[in-house]
């Protein structure tokens, strides 16, 4: 049985097209222009419990929006989504005891005191009684290695310290399904290692399914064995990581500074170019050919400088479309 | 001085830019600033029930509802455009941070306060003239036109009026330098401005006692006194603009030499 | 469910007092703002009583009864309204509005009652004080149904308030910018310092209706003067559902089209 399920989930919103500048002002008083967006369209999928999948995607592509769908915070447009048999939008007693939504660059904690008073609130909030709140704190302080942290205001705390205790407050009452979106946004390498230690361990622990979104391989990598490509509010790949690697044509990104600009047609006899601007350019290799076109770049081309390194997802995708590998 | 000229123009062009962002907002501030006018409601039906006000114990003629209409929708025009809120962005700031940059630029903060104030009165001024002529439609038979010599006198004593208003709420910013709690005084400030400037009821309605101790304080040459001229009624202008001139005098200096301590005082901190 | 609500109200109260650790340095200057305010309230009210003139039919103790009630509505105000209400806008800008709607608690409750500020509560007593004393003075012997009358009116104020405060803010949702609207209902209410026999009929039919500043004090006033009128009574209490049922729905009419920042 499913515990989250989406089904052809749609989110249009109606923005408002204003030019800049005093003109663009009075035109806009006068008449209104409307631009329809497409966030999310016709996404369908299903999630068993203890699940862990990951939503990956450049930035706007929807990720965030699906999740809220699911967390019940936005309204879909058409579709129907549904989490542990519950309608989300409703968003009763019981849907919201059994979700938790992890936002990265936003926080619930309250910033003057120390995490215990916003963690003690909560438990009030969800009727947890103190002596359960106390052990379950202790509980995720242990797994999470949170300690004095606790008892300082959350203003003097650092990002990763803070993202932490984020985490303690958004689990006390032990949801079974957890929406995580960019939870390792803006933190250090260790402490990114370190959230995606801790998410592992309470999924084996409690059985909690997660579903996480992110434009960081690394946390998809290090956790999802299932994964949901998502590009202009469309599902692409619905699967393994293997799979969607070897679907993306496996390149690498050569990033060269030449001693002088070099034709497009030239250098797209080494790859596909994604920009060459003046002397500095970008080409996605595959990764079969790699050292023969490096060798060739260096011998053909006067080069300064030569770089290499995994494309940024945006490219990755732009080439599945190029390829024409659409579905 | 060419130079000085364009400083000043782009700044208040980028003001006024940055202000009609806020339109909406400073068109709700605009409209809640009606008390007067409810005022003017209250004092006329009192002038209609019973009898002209007048002062007790000052012979002459006492206000009949012309009189009180023209004062209190002059008020409220004259309230529009002597309005500061310097404490309230001084405090925003210094909260975010922003002042240490400010006063890195070799530009006195207090010019961009003022360009910032004038930018906003500009973008107020459409709003306060359509509500003037919706309360004027309320009370037709008040309705009157100043001559336009009276006209140029009234705009010369409400800007003078702002530069006093301005300089006093800048006085206790600067003393923010030394407390932050000096941002309460702005608090009772604003309490005195409401009850002793004429604002709730004209002054020749004060008990003489209380009028003469109000005349010591600037709040009264704020509101009151352009708001009689604007009224058209028999006004000491000499007087009132001695007054103004007098206040400026004593606070411009005292802002600036206490902005300049402040300013020390706050280096020294290293805030 | 109870308990749970009871439970959070405490713990939101207890963190509020915990982060106002100024308080007590504040506390000269809100008794000064508050006193000032009173005496200026006062002299400004003794004006139209010069020359033995009345106020709308009013006496001097009776109208001050009406200015004790408005200084205790303008304490809760400032107290509870304020400080809540105007952190909806807030939420909105910054995104945190999505964990108030996560949590398993009425979001309108937890956005009316997160916070209090401790330097409105003296404003509340001196109005309290005021309207008891003046009472006393103008020679009320209010019967206790009238006594019962009057505790039920100014509850009915109290809600009546909250409502049109709170119908305000929701519109934070949709419009950023006008968040100050809740300011020009403020300026507008400080029309209940008056009896509102003082305003011209024009007024008194505006304050009675469409904004209900009748019902926030001179009427309570009446029935603590000891001459309630169960008309009034009847509709200051149907006013006061009204406007509460009509926050509610509009607050959930809100919500269906809330957007939510993008991260």
């Amino acid at each position: 049985m499913a515990i989250v399920r989406a089904e052809r989930l749609s989110k249009l919103f109606q923005v408002a097209d204003k030019q800049p500048g005093l003109g663009g002002t009075l035109r806009h008083l006068v008449r209104r222009r409307w631009r329809t967006v497409a966030a999310v369209q016709e996404v369908s999928f299903s999630i068993e419990p203890g699940e862990m999948v990951g939503f990956l995607g450049p930035n706007g592509a929807g990720k965030t929006t699906t999740l809220k769908m699911l967390s019940g915070l936005i309204h879909p447009s058409s579709g129907v989504a549904d989490v542990a048999g519950l309608e989300p939008r409703r968003r009763q007693r019981r849907f919201l005891e059994t979700i938790t939504l992890v936002m990265g660059q936003k926080q619930q904690l309250l910033w003057d005191l120390p995490p215990l008073d916003s963690l003690y609130l909560n438990a009030a909030v969800y009727g947890i009684d103190d002596g359960e709140a106390k052990r379950r704190i202790q509980e995720l302080a242990e797994m999470l290695e949170l300690g004095p942290e606790l008892t300082r205001p959350v203003r003097k705390l650092s990002l990763g310290e803070r993202m932490k205790a984020e985490l303690m407050a958004a689990l006390l009452h032990r949801p079974q399904v957890l929406f995580l979106d960019e939870p390792t946004l803006g933190l250090d390498i260790n402490a990114q290692v370190r959230v995606r230690d801790f998410l592992a361990a309470y999924n084996r622990r409690f059985g909690a399914t997660l579903l996480l979104t992110s434009h960081y391989m690394a946390d998809i990598t290090a956790l999802c064995p299932r994964v949901l490509l998502i590009h202009q509010g469309r599902l692409f790949h619905d699967g393994s990581l293997e799979a969607l690697t070897s679907r993306l044509a496996p390149c690498r990104e050569v990033r060269l500074e030449l001693a002088e600009p070099v034709a497009a047609e030239i250098l797209g006899t080494y790859g596909d170019v994604q920009q060459a601007q003046g002397r500095q350019v970008r080409l996605l290799i595959p990764r079969g050919q790699l050292t023969g076109q490096v060798a060739r770049i260096l011998a053909e081309l006067a080069v300064e400088d030569l770089e290499v390194r995994d494309p940024p997802i945006e490219d990755l995708i732009g080439q599945v479309f190029r390829k024409g590998e659409v579905g | 001085m060419k130079k000085l000229a364009r400083l000043a123009r782009v700044l208040l062009a980028t003001q006024y830019a940055h202000m009609l962002e806020y339109r909406a907002e400073i068109a709700l501030w605009a409209l809640s600033g009606l008390v007067p006018l409810m005022m003017m409601a209250l004092w006329i039906h009192q002038a209609d029930t019973a009898g002209a006000i007048g002062a007790a114990g000052c012979g002459g003629s006492g206000l009949n509802r012309v009189d009180l209409a023209r004062y209190f929708l002059s008020a409220f025009v004259v309230r529009q455009f002597t309005i500061a809120w310097v404490v309230f962005i001084f405090e925003e700031d210094a909260l975010q941070g922003r002042l240490s940059p400010m006063l890195l630029q070799p530009l006195h903060p207090l010019w961009r306060y003022l360009s910032a104030h004038l930018a906003e009165q500009a973008t107020r001024f459409p709003f306060v003239l359509g509500l003037m002529g919706l309360f004027l439609l309320m009370v037709p038979w008040a309705a009157w036109l100043p001559s336009p010599g009276r006209l140029a006198l009234v705009v010369l004593a409400t800007g003078l009026a702002f530069a006093v208003n301005f300089l006093v709420q800048s006085l206790i910013a600067v003393l923010c330098f030394w407390s932050e709690r000096a941002s309460a005084l702005e608090r009772l400030h604003n309490l005195a401005m409401l009850f002793l400037s004429g604002l709730m009821a004209p002054l020749e309605m004060f008990p003489p006692a209380v009028r003469q101790l109000a005349s010591w304080t600037p709040f009264p040459w704020i509101i009151h006194f352009p708001a009689r001229l604007l009224a058209g009624a028999e006004v000491n202008v000499a007087g009132g603009l001695a007054a103004l001139v007098g206040w400026l005098a004593l606070l411009l200096p005292l802002t600036l030499l206490l902005w300049r301590a402040g300013v020390r005082r706050y280096a020294a901190m290293g805030a | 469910m109870r308990r749970r609500y009871l439970k959070t109200l405490l713990r939101f109260w207890s963190t509020a007092l915990a982060s106002q650790t100024e308080y007590q340095a504040n506390l000269v200057f809100d008794l000064l703002a508050i006193g000032g305010n009173l005496a200026g309230s006062l002299f400004v009210m003794s004006l139209f009583f010069q020359g033995g003139r009345s106020l709308g039919g009013w006496t001097w103790p009776e109208a001050l009864v009406v200015l004790g009630v408005y200084s205790m509505l303008d304490g809760v105000a400032n107290t509870l309204l304020r400080p809540n209400l105007s952190r909806i806008v807030t939420h909105v800008q910054e995104g945190t509005l999505d964990f108030v709607l996560l949590k398993p608690i009425d979001s309108q409750f937890w956005l009316s009652s997160r916070t209090f500020t401790l330097g409105g509560l003296p404003e509340i007593l001196s109005g309290l004080g005021l309207m008891i004393w003046a009472a006393a003075v103008a020679g009320a012997r209010p019967s206790p149904a009238a006594v019962g009358a009057a505790g039920l009116l100014l509850l009915a104020s109290l809600t009546i308030l909250y409502s049109l405060w709170f119908l305000l803010a929701t519109t934070s949702i949709w419009f950023v910018k006008t968040w100050n609207a809740t300011e020009v209902l403020r300026a507008t209410l400080t029309a209940g310092r008056y009896p509102i026999s003082a305003y011209p009929n024009t007024l008194r039919l505006l304050f009675t209706v469409v904004i209900p500043v009748a019902f926030l004090t001179t009427v309570p006033a009446e029935a603590i003067l000891g001459r309630p009128s169960w008309a009034w009574l009847l509709a200051g209490g149907g006013m006061a559902l009204g406007f509460f049922a009509l926050s509610r729905w509009f607050w959930q009419r809100a919500l269906r089209s809330y957007t939510s920042a993008s991260s």
